[in-house]
């Protein structure tokens, strides 16, 4: 029986329920431990190194880890249910612990990237106000300038070859320090996560605490992470996933797959970041609860940081962004020795290419899907169904969701007219962190805005035709236009400045900046290593150009839209 | 001369150089090898078409005595070392390409490698213990074997080894230049500069051909770079292994000249070769600034 409002669920297939029954679990620490008694034994994260090093916990030992995590986080850093603990890690066997323990102790996950510059992470530990950040050695030289605003008295430092065998940790040690120089000595107290755990194993064993406790008086309707975005209209917030959201959505996200994945026989590769919500809900919460084996990637980059982890591991399923599968495409070891095993993968964070989808197929010999979502959404909201994909279009909404089409006046539209996407389901976020007239701004009742413009087709499949903001997206990370301004604008030799999302084949959309100089003699270069300074790598202008003047409105407001109607017009003549 | 003592260590760093060279194997990169012969092409071309020619070329012109000469010859037939791998790591090459050149070279000169050597070496006059070589190819093939299997059952026992291997790989140039100099000083003294232009000249007009090599085939400049490395530094540990196991010993010390000295001065010039190419990879990618992931 089809419903005449959600025309989509006749192309689900014979395993996908449209509607899910109501969480089956009390909170995320719920999920966890009860996984864990499922799996126990079993591996379930792996962290892998360029050279094949790795080191491996079993779902039993992150279950008991992230029990020490969250007591130590309760009783010895002294916080209470709901306060803010800050995760500052790439991809490595300490994330799902801090992340799992954090939740256990009933606080608030804030996901902050490792690659952000210490005036970027200070906006954020501002706004978040964590009484705690766990972060990496590599990176927490930035942390004494960055809690300059808001300080933080906790500090829990890991490393990337933590809970490895003594061996491959040392020399990874010895090599990050005295060869790649990547380690500078650390300035503000702190304490080093396996010492934490201890701590906390210590407190359980003497005063005979139960972690379990903590999560008692956590519901599904409690924030269980606050996820930084620009949202549509540019000014950072946290966007508040509860712990319901994320367990619908990973329950979403694995009823798509059902019947070709099976419960803990799947080994999947994670090499995005979990610091970002795709990896983060998919990656690691779903295929967790899956029971499967996550193979974890600190660093991606270059590519063939990945070779030794497809050599010696059978994945069973990846995820990625286009700019990873075009990449993976044109890497001389991954055509020649496709992984056998794979299923199929899974691609979102930006627009997935046809032509890079076509060639994905015929390079690792499997599907690759596309899934759209944002931040706000945790994020899953459309997919591409299995042998069902349709070539430029984001798929079918995931079961339990309803997805339309609005106009302006924020009326519902029919088939085929064009407004901006629109969504309600179990998934969409409580609401901005401390920002409730920009919550305002993107809900009408319980319909959230996505700030991007399409269509539906009759079948209830949906196509992105364009964009509301002028958020440029680089490989799946979201850049603002006027953060990257802003920057450029102190430049000394600057006068004007216009920052626009560019199409660029490798990573999506490219960030351009239009400048004119007051300081004729700057190059591109200066701009760029200005930028490179205050800025994430991906926010850096990967072209520039100079002008003698940029397109304004009558009132002296820079067009964005001219210039980008301009390179639209240029690309076009091309 | 070598002693006894020397002779066994030197056996033990080269069988552990070959464990940490067979720890960076898959059996998937032989079967590879073999089904995609554009990479064989590449490295069988590289390494047993230009380096054996251009080592027949300098055995010919340069005056050099035989022994001379034959330590020319092996030390250009060898396969790529795994110091290539090192120095691309730092020029910023393709290190998978580069472990994939040493690898088909190193399987390849087991067939290729005494039939190379028989052919120049009649070329030019020179007698060569051609089954004692074979044996000692297939004597080292298994410590590969080992590392492969090792990687196999434990990874991280696989990269440890792997790891150490390649340390060593550059210990033992300093294993070299403590041991062997001294104790053949008198005879490098004596010894004409023919052997010295041999020495060096194999490495650095190996790397420059191999260079124009990979560019008539338009690699990727960074491609390019990683073949001219590959090209041009040879498996000098393996030589001194060969010579030391098969030849007499009052033979030894002229025909180690050049692979010794070989194994000295290529890591000068392919320190110097790095630095141009950093150089060459930091312009490029300021022109082209590689995609974010």
């Amino acid at each position: 029986m089809v419903d005449t409002d959600r025309p989509w669920q006749a192309y689900y297939g014979a395993n996908i329920r449209p509607v899910l029954d109501q969480a089956t679990y009390r909170n995320i620490p719920d999920m966890i431990h009860s996984v864990a008694e499922t799996y126990g034994k079993a591996k379930a994260f792996t962290c892998v190194l360029p050279n094949g090093m790795n080191g491996t916990l079993t779902f039993k030992q992150i279950d008991e880890m992230s029990d020490a995590m969250a007591v130590y986080l309760r009783e010895i850093a002294g916080l209470n249910v709901g306060d803010r603990v800050a995760v500052q890690l790439p991809n490595c066997l300490g994330f799902p612990i801090a992340a799992f323990g954090i939740l256990k102790a009933g606080c608030v996950l804030v996901n902050v990237n490792p690659m952000y510059t210490s005036e970027e992470m200070a906006k954020q530990f501002e706004d978040a106000e964590p009484h705690v950040l766990i972060t990496i050695d590599m990176f927490a030289d930035k942390v004494v300038e960055a809690t300059r605003g808001h300080p933080i008295p906790n500090v829990i430092v890991t490393r990337v070859a933590e809970f490895f065998p003594a061996m491959p940790r040392g020399i990874v040690g010895l090599v990050q320090k005295y060869w790649d120089k990547v380690l500078k000595p650390i300035e503000v107290p702190h304490i080093r996560l396996p010492a934490a755990l201890n701590a906390g194993r210590e407190h359980i064993k003497n005063d005979r605490i139960e972690a379990e406790k903590y999560s008692q008086e956590v519901t599904l309707d409690d924030i269980a992470v606050l996820q930084y975005t620009g949202g549509t209209t540019g000014v950072a917030k946290g966007a508040m996933l509860t712990h319901g959201n994320l367990i619908m959505n990973m329950e979403q996200a694995m009823e798509l797959l059902a019947g070709d994945m099976q419960k803990g026989e799947e080994v999947i590769l994670t090499a995005l970041p979990l610091y970002h919500i795709f990896a983060f809900t998919v990656n690691m919460l779903s295929f967790y609860w899956l029971g499967a084996r996550n193979i974890l990637i600190p660093n991606p980059r270059p590519l063939s940081n990945l070779k030794r982890a497809f050599e010696n591991y059978k994945i069973t399923w990846m995820s990625g962004v286009n700019t990873l599968f075009n990449g993976l495409n044109n890497e001389i070891w991954f055509r020649h020795s496709p992984p056998k095993h794979m299923k199929f993968a899974g691609a979102g964070g930006m627009a997935l290419q046809a032509a890079v989808a076509e060639r994905w197929r015929e390079v690792a010999g499997c599907d690759v899907l596309q899934g759209y979502g944002l931040t706000e959404t945790s994020p899953v909201l459309t997919f591409e169904p299995l042998g069902k994909a349709r070539e430029g279009t984001i798929g079918i909404p995931v079961p339990s969701t309803e997805v339309a089409c609005f106009d302006e006046h924020g009326q519902k539209l029919g088939i085929g007219e064009v407004g901006e996407i629109a969504a309600r389901g179990p998934q969409i976020m409580k609401g901005y962190w401390k920002k409730p007239e920009e919550t305002d701004n993107v809900m009408i009742d319980d319909w959230f805005l996505t700030g991007d413009i399409g269509v539906m087709d009759e079948d209830g499949y949906f196509r992105i035709v364009d964009r509301k903001k002028d958020m440029v997206v680089v490989s799946g990370f979201n850049v603002y236009p006027n953060d990257v301004e802003d920057v450029i604008a102190t430049h000394p030799g600057v006068l004007e400045v216009a920052v626009i999302g560019v199409p660029d084949n490798s990573s999506g959309e490219a960030v351009k900046a239009f400048i004119v100089l007051s300081d004729k003699t700057l190059k591109q270069d200066d701009i760029r290593s200005f930028c490179k300074d205050h800025l994430t790598s991906y926010k850096v202008p990967k072209r520039v150009v100079f002008r003698d003047e940029l397109p304004k409105s009558n009132v002296g407001k820079i067009l964005r839209k001219d210039l980008r109607a301009e390179e639209m017009a240029q690309m076009a003549a091309e | 001369m070598v002693d006894e003592f020397t002779q066994t260590l030197l056996g033990i760093m080269v069988a552990v150089i070959m464990l940490g060279m067979g720890a960076s194997l898959t059996p998937r990169d032989f079967y590879l090898a073999l089904r995609r012969p554009y990479g064989l092409f590449i490295g069988v071309v590289s390494q047993y078409g230009i380096m054996p020619f251009l080592g027949f070329l300098l055995a010919l012109f340069l005056v050099v005595p035989e022994t001379i000469a034959l330590g020319i010859l092996l030390m250009a037939c060898m396969p790529g070392g795994t110091t290539s791998n090192i120095f691309t790591y730092f020029s910023k090459g393709n290190l998978a390409l580069s472990v994939l050149m040493t690898v088909t070279s190193t399987v390849s000169g087991v067939v290729l490698i005494p039939l190379i050597l028989t052919i120049y070496a009649a070329a030019l006059d020179i007698e060569i213990p051609r089954e004692d070589i074979v044996k000692v190819l297939f004597v080292l093939l298994v410590p590969v074997a080992i590392g492969m299997s090792v990687r196999r059952l434990n990874a991280n026992v696989g990269a440890t080894i792997e790891f150490f291997g390649s340390i060593l790989g550059v210990l033992f140039i300093v294993f070299i230049a403590v041991t062997w100099i001294p104790q053949n000083w008198q005879f490098l003294l004596n010894t004409t500069s023919a052997t010295y232009t041999a020495a060096i000249g194999l490495g650095l007009v190996g790397i420059t051909i191999g260079y124009f090599f990979a560019k008539s085939l338009r690699l990727h400049p960074r491609n390019a770079r990683t073949v001219a490395l590959e090209t041009g530094i040879q498996n000098g540990p393996l030589a001194i292994a060969i010579i030391v196991f098969t030849f007499p010993p009052e033979q030894q010390q002229a025909i180690m000249a050049v692979p010794a000295l070989y194994s000295l001065f290529i890591v000068i010039v392919s320190t110097c070769v790095t630095f141009v190419f950093r150089r060459a990879n930091t312009a490029a990618e300021q022109k082209m600034p590689d995609s974010l992931l």
